[in-house]
């Protein structure tokens, strides 16, 4: 089997365990079923592309990794996390990460980009350290988004209360995470691009200047958040908007041309 | 007007600035995508020649494609400005505060973002010393046996032998045959010292001041008969930007590990207890 057909398989089983989360309670252990035939597919498709091209990196390998990536995060025991939050919130935020690893799938099986070979000068611990720490990182920007939306879905407009301190803050730890990943990633390309070319920056690829771009959104989001600067439902919007911003600025250039799943 | 300078500092180190200047850079970037996309050849000589004689040719000539780079370098000033500015304002309070921390972690920590502050600075001295001061000699192209001397150095770089990684197992039908890690060996000498060193893609050598990096090699699949010599092309840069911004990469990680772990395991963990 190929990767592009584990990819629809994992479409299917996650667009299942999307499903399964609007199930009674006592029937969502489908959905979580669903989800991990789901992380299982995507990572044998991931798995499979890595495979081939190993020692080097695979190309544009970064948006199929993305959805298994943001399953790995929902399922893993939250590190620091302390706040106590209602069953309503954590559903909601559930449902929406979901929702956008079906979306992100989706593109993966309908933009394919992986008809590229891997080239020499990527055969470097920093190359794939770019990829993977990029990986992690806007897993959890669109983790991030999801808690932001659900936020935005269940608080009341003029809510100040200690459900929305609390709320906020889960929201930000998503985003420091998210932040020390893109960052870690974006050092390891600098250092793979001094290596490879003696240059800090490689012109050749258009991709940087997105990925600089990413870095300065989320900079001044966490500006936003510490120092307070707009009120928390603006700072919360902002953080939602940063799931259409990243798939603009970084899932865009990983797309390839439309093609007919089936 | 012994209040103006102050006026002016204050402004300068807002946090509305940062957001301001914070956005703009990333519309800015996002526009540089598309100028880069099918234009690159535009900026790729900029590695090589440096900023000014890169502006005054390349840049100025083809402003619909660099418009975008120079409002980059523009904003990225006022970045600078603002982030000095903002941080040096806050590590004074910081200071004079510093009676109020009973444990001396705890004030260590939090100059954690201080120090991501000016990290970005060194970051961004070292890209600008990066392109305005290297000494470039791109592409110079060696063969066995045959001798190369930096211009205006006793720096002489010798290239003795090839020696090739094939790519073994069939995974990738193109790659059959094909060299996957190519290294030359290579005699470096001052007029006084000398020593043998290898290189290969992704692994320089570093001579005198010099790093000697490798762009291309011959040949690049087994018994191919038309190039009759190995060769490698090797591009030669002097850069004095490289400590700096591998300085400020290590000051920076530093820096986020102090503020990851103070956000989320102390202030964490600070407030269950409350």
């Amino acid at each position: 089997m190929s990767s592009q057909q584990f990819l629809y398989m994992a479409l299917i089983a996650y667009v299942f365990s999307c499903a399964g989360s609007f199930l009674p309670r006592g029937k969502r252990w489908i959905g979580a079923l669903a989800l991990v035939a789901g992380m299982v597919l995507n990572a044998l498709a991931v798995g499979l592309r890595y495979w081939y091209a190993w020692p080097m990196l695979p190309m544009y390998w970064g948006l199929p990794a993305l959805p298994l990536c943001m399953g790995i995060i929902i399922c893993a025991p939250a590190i620091g996390e302390t706040e106590e939050i209602i069953e309503k919130q954590r559903l909601a935020e559930h449902r929406n990460a979901l929702a956008l690893i079906v979306l992100l799938t989706l593109l993966t099986v309908l933009f394919p980009r992986d008809f590229y070979l891997p080239f020499l000068r990527s055969k470097t611990i920093f190359s794939h350290l770019f990829l993977l720490c990029g990986v992690v990182g806007k897993a959890f920007f669109f983790l991030a988004a999801a808690r932001a939306m659900a936020f935005l879905l269940l608080t009341k407009a003029n809510a100040d209360n200690i459900f929305s301190v609390r709320g906020e803050k889960r929201i930000l730890r998503c985003v420091v995470w998210g932040f020390v990943f893109w960052t870690c990633s974006m050092f390891a390309g600098e250092i793979w691009s001094y290596i490879g070319w003696g240059t800090p920056v490689v012109w050749e690829d258009p991709a940087i200047t997105m990925t600089m771009a990413t870095w300065f959104y989320y900079i001044c989001l966490l500006h936003l958040h510490l120092t307070k600067t707009w009120n928390i439902r603006q700072r919360i919007r902002y953080t939602a908007a940063g799931a259409l911003v990243t798939v603009i600025l970084n899932c865009y250039s990983d797309l390839g041309p439309f093609r007919r799943p089936f | 007007m012994t209040r103006l300078p102050a006026i002016v500092w204050r402004q300068l180190g807002g946090v509305r600035l940062t957001v301001v200047v914070l956005l703009l850079l990333v519309v800015d970037c996002a526009m540089g995508y598309w100028s880069l996309r099918g234009n690159n050849t535009v900026f790729a000589p900029l590695n090589d020649v440096g900023l000014f004689p890169w502006a005054r040719t390349y840049g100025m000539n083809d402003l619909i494609h660099t418009a975008w780079f120079f409002t980059l370098l523009a904003l990225l000033f006022i970045l600078a400005i603002n982030t000095f500015v903002c941080a040096t304002d806050r590590v004074i309070a910081l200071f004079k505060s510093r009676s109020r921390f009973t444990r001396p972690g705890r004030f260590a920590l939090k100059f954690a973002p201080h120090i991501m502050h000016y990290a970005v600075i060194v970051i961004l001295t070292g890209y600008l010393s990066s392109y305005l001061f290297s000494d470039v000699y791109p592409s110079q192209t060696l063969a066995p046996g045959t001798a190369i001397t930096v211009p205006g150095t006793r720096v002489r770089l010798e290239f003795l032998s090839f020696d090739y990684q094939y790519y073994e197992g069939k995974r990738l039908e193109f790659f059959e045959d094909r060299v996957l890690s190519p290294e030359a060996r290579l005699k470096l000498s001052n007029g006084v010292t000398e020593r043998t060193a290898a290189i290969s893609l992704n692994r320089p050598v570093r001579y005198e001041g010099y790093g000697v990096f490798m762009k291309n090699f011959a040949p690049k699949k087994r018994g191919r008969k038309n190039i009759s010599r190995p060769y490698v092309e090797v591009s030669i840069r002097k850069d004095p930007g490289v400590s700096f911004y591998f300085t400020g990469m290590a000051l920076f990680s530093l820096g986020l590990v102090m503020y990851a772990y103070q956000w989320l395991f102390v202030k964490a963990h600070g407030e269950e207890r409350q």
